[in-house]
């Protein structure tokens, strides 16, 4: 499906070295970026990029190149210059001692569905006024800052096996707002997420903060001893430490190569508790979703561990070609990981009104693999961290490290909210490629290790 | 590649024409090209062969005491880029409650380009590809069950404007590699070792110095025999212990837990929704203890070889040696214009004099923010490596880092390594595994008790140092001595 000329450039160029022979893929990338970063109460940047950039793969026998131009695709020329430098490093390539897998269209793809005008063209005033709204009605006696990346993303990817195209335009939102007291030093968070600008709700935002500040305003921090806890997960957290689990766990790549904490199991094994359930799902509309990723592959739901038992590895075209495995779906791009609810009620106060003591950790800060083969992670709570006692909310906790094994927090798992919530993971280095995860709006797991806790917020 | 004078004209002509409408500063930078290059040999398998080229212009505006920042890639697209910028700016002067002013500074013209003797771009890729190759071959063993090496070169020739009529142009250069052994142990878990390019701090820093075997490939065959060492050995158990901390664990040590705290942005809570704030404040300078009084850290360092010497920043400051910390003593951050006139004006006094030359900007779509330079702690007068490991009763030695998670104001921090070396009463025994250290910053480095001379400093070469939103990855250097601090809590937790 060509969409314009840029797209009838690069299908000219495929025809024409397809015929030479060249085992070749273009990749267009588009994006329209725009970002509102506030500080100290003001807007401290408003930026916007319009940014296209194009990749192209060639293979050569057991050799490969790539190179990647930044720039608008006007000309025939301006493709062919630059497949060249492709080919020409493939050339030069030394042989890899496997054959690498060409990337081919498995079936054309024409997506829009989490297309928003709207939010493509918003307008930055929009974004600055409801800042504004938000300090006036929580009070300018707070420090605010936050930033809202808001933007869209086209891609449009071919290869030479085929005529085959496959295209994707969608948008995407990451707002997020933090308080500091300017002399207590705490920091409160609300953040927001979606494809469509209605997605954003300036009052939700608001009331966000009016729920948790009497609990920061009226209490002092709590310190925590090193020790086991019951603790709950909030969802950003949980997206966090379970996205780690994955990359570590459940990739081809780290599998294979024995350096993740499932190297010693296999399809089939029980790796987690029987509560868990973990899917790539992209359909799901709680994330960005993506019909095909960047080998061309078809992308469909993916079962990773259902009732706690490892079910499939993902394999990018590298690792699949280097092992010997199917293509599943996961090169490059984005992932719809998504984390089964569970029969807890949505409400965190009322589902442990009758487990005594928990800490609850809705984010966790710089979250690290001390171990990856033992599934040892270490992270830091952050933002909206509180000490919960029969229901209720008693104070806020000073930051505290967990360090703890993904077997350990989630094969204790005893309460999973019903409620999935949409936890946007994108960043913003390099190239706009939005990721989002579904999951449940908590977790609260058992005997969890709390191993360092500072002094202050 | 130069900057044609029909450019330079219509982007001087728009910093104009854009001040005529109510800027008060713009600044432009105009990147001819900025082009990498990455080789990657992964168990002798070539699965990185990438170049990327980019070229465009980042425009910042300054209106009502706000920025607006556009950046473009279409060369025929000037004129629309400043008029975005300053758009933006308007938009977002409209929610300004602390006003940016980045204060007068007279015109300067300069030059900068990074020393070297041979363009990493102009050596063939074929010669390349047989260097990496043949340290490969030295890597390779039976027992070793995955190995890599990789190159990365850099080079962006780099134009910069501003309204205050200063004229700024580099060339910056730079070349990182790393080679890495790894192998499953008793248990079954994967171990490492590893070692990067690195510098002395002088010399050059084109293709030559990644050539010099000194400072890389002879490494090869020492990593080998410590990895065969460290997959039988013992695990490191928990304890409070001293620790001695080699420049490859030393500069990490230094960037997450000196570096991100000092950093003035950050300070004045510019990074809380997202690489966090800093347990420093406005008042600390001068009287904050940082660490003992054997910790004096530098900015800048007048290193000539790094990747964080680059001449001039991204608003056009010169760069200059000063302190950070003296004798244990803060009283200094890292900084930009902006960033030191909003402090100032905070505090109600001069905290800063000048600007740190500390604006940096990873790619001409980036708006400059406040980067680490070069961040040293200077060498001591406890001697060699061999000395300090003399002095030191219950202790171990740690290099390379596994990984690394800091506390969101940087208050505390958790750092696994690669390799340990048991020290007790005076002499190296045995190696560790699994080694772990964590720590508070305030206490860890008023516990400093041992500071290696200059035969133990080089600088660690960081290519990966992310911050910012939009997020920017930023290169820069860290020159290290060996380090010991004491009653540290190592290993972990049963």
């Amino acid at each position: 499906m060509q969409k314009n000329k840029a797209h009838e450039i690069i299908c000219a160029v495929r025809a024409a070295a397809a015929k030479r022979g060249i085992d070749a893929t273009f990749t267009l990338h588009c994006e329209k970026s725009h970002l509102m970063r506030i500080g100290n109460n003001s807007v401290s940047l408003n930026t916007s990029e319009i940014l296209t950039r194009l990749d192209i793969g060639v293979i050569n026998g057991r050799r490969t190149g790539s190179h990647t131009q930044m720039g608008d695709v006007t000309s025939q020329e301006y493709v062919e210059k630059a497949l060249q430098i492709a080919v020409d490093k493939a050339e030069v390539a030394s042989e890899k001692d496997y054959q690498p897998i060409s990337a081919i269209i498995e079936a054309a793809v024409d997506e829009n569905s989490q297309y928003d005008k709207a939010l493509e063209q918003v307008d930055p005033s929009f974004k600055a006024d409801a800042y504004r709204q938000i300090i006036e009605k929580v009070g300018e006696s707070y420090n605010f800052s936050g930033s809202w990346s808001s933007g869209s993303v086209e891609l449009f990817m071919v290869s030479t096996a085929n005529d085959l195209t496959v295209y994707h335009l969608a948008t995407d939102q990451d707002f997020n707002v933090v308080l500091k007291h300017p002399k207590k030093k705490w920091e409160l968070r609300q953040a927001k997420t979606g494809w469509r600008l209605a997605d954003f709700n300036v009052n939700d935002v608001v009331d966000g903060f009016k729920k948790l500040l009497p609990v920061y305003e009226n209490h002092q921090g709590f310190k925590l001893e090193p020790g086991e806890y019951t603790v709950a997960l909030g969802s950003s957290a949980l997206a966090e430490v379970l996205m780690m689990a994955c990359y570590t766990g459940f990739y081809g790549r780290t599998y294979e190569e024995k350096q993740g904490w499932t190297s010693k199991n296999k399809k089939g094994d029980k790796v987690l508790g029987s509560n868990i359930n973990l899917i790539d799902d992209p359909t799901d509309d709680k994330t960005f979703t993506f019909g095909f990723d960047l080998a061309g592959k078809t992308r469909a739901l993916f079962p990773l561990v259902k009732d706690g038992v490892m079910q499939n590895m993902m394999y990018d075209i590298h690792t699949a070609a280097k092992y010997g495995r199917e293509l599943t779906g996961h090169t490059g791009g984005s992932t719809s990981i998504v984390m089964q609810p569970g029969s807890a009620l949505p409400d965190l106060l009322a589902a442990v009104k009758d487990m005594g003591r928990v800490i609850y950790i809705p984010a966790l800060h710089y979250l690290n693999m001390s171990n990856p083969s033992q599934g040892v992670f270490t992270g830091s709570s952050r933002f909206n961290a509180v000490l919960i006692e029969d229901g209720k909310v008693v104070g806020p906790i000073f930051s505290s490290r967990i360090t703890d094994s993904f077997q350990n927090v989630f094969g204790n798992v005893r309460l999973i909210s019903s409620e999935a919530e949409s936890v946007n993971l994108s960043n913003t280095y390099g190239r706009r490629m939005p990721e989002a995860s579904s999951m449940p709006g908590y977790v609260v797991a058992e005997k969890v290790k709390i191993t360092d806790s500072a002094d202050s917020f | 590649m130069t900057l044609s004078a029909d450019l330079k004209k219509q982007i001087l002509q728009n910093i104009d024409r854009v001040g005529t409408k109510g800027a008060e500063y713009t600044d432009a930078r105009f990147y001819t090209n900025d082009d990498s290059e990455t080789l990657f040999l992964y168990d002798g398998n070539l699965e990185a062969n990438d170049t990327n080229f980019e070229s465009g212009l980042g425009v910042r505006v300054l209106y009502g005491g706000a920025w607006g920042f556009a950046a473009t890639s279409d060369a025929k697209a000037f004129d629309t880029c400043f008029e975005q910028a300053l758009q933006n700016a308007i938009t977002a002067s409209k929610l300004v409650r602390v006003p940016l002013h980045m204060g007068k500074k007279p015109a300067h013209t300069g030059k900068f380009a990074s020393p070297l003797k041979q363009d990493p771009f102009t050596v063939p890729l074929k010669e390349k590809l047989e260097f990496l190759s043949a340290i490969d071959a030295r890597l390779k063993e039976d027992w070793i069950f995955k190995r890599y090496v990789y190159a990365e070169f850099q080079k962006k020739n780099i134009y910069f404007f501003n309204s205050e009529g200063t004229q700024v142009e580099r060339s910056l250069s730079n070349v990182f590699a790393k080679m890495m052994v790894m192998a499953l142990d008793s248990d079954g878990q994967m171990q490492r070792r590893s070692q990067d390019l690195f510098t002395t701090g002088k010399g050059t820093r084109g293709y030559e110095m990644l050539t010099q075997p000194e400072l890389f490939s002879a490494h090869a065959e020492r990593i080998k025999d410590e990895l065969a060492q460290l997959i039988k050995a013992d695990i490191l158990e928990y304890g409070k212990r001293s620790v001695i901390l080699l420049p490859g664990q030393g500069f990490l040590q230094v960037h997450e837990t000196i570096g991100h705290p000092l950093e003035l942005d950050r300070i004045l809570g510019y990074e809380l929704s997202y690489a966090g704030g800093s347990f420093v404040d406005l008042d600390s300078f001068g009287k904050l203890r940082y660490g003992s009084d054997k910790l004096t850290v530098s900015a800048f360092g007048s290193i000539e070889n790094s990747p964080g010497s680059f001449g001039f920043d991204d608003e056009g400051t010169p760069e200059r040696d000063y302190l950070l910390i003296d004798k244990g003593m803060l009283v200094n951050a890292l900084s930009s214009r902006a960033m030191i006139d909003e402090a100032n004006q905070k505090a109600g006094r001069t905290v800063f004099t000048e600007s740190g030359g500390a604006a940096r900007a990873t790619a001409f779509y980036r708006a400059p923010i406040d980067r680490m330079t070069n961040v040293n702690i200077l060498p001591g007068n406890d001697g060699t490596l061999e000395d300090i490991i003399a002095s030191t009763e219950d202790g171990i030695v740690l290099d390379n880092p596994v990984s690394w998670s800091i506390g969101s104001n940087r208050e505390h921090f958790h750092f696994s390594c690669e390799i340990a070396w048991e020290v007790k009463n005076g002499k190296k025994t045995r190696i560790l595994r699994n080694p772990s250290y964590q720590g508070h910053t305030v206490e860890f480095y008023n516990s400093l008790s041992a500071v290696g001379d200059a035969s133990t400093w080089h600088v660690g070469q960081v290519d990966n140092c992310g911050k910012g939103e939009p997020n920017q990855i930023m290169q820069l250097g860290h020159g290290i001595p060996v380090v010991r601090f004491d009653n540290v809590i190592t290993g972990e937790r049963k």
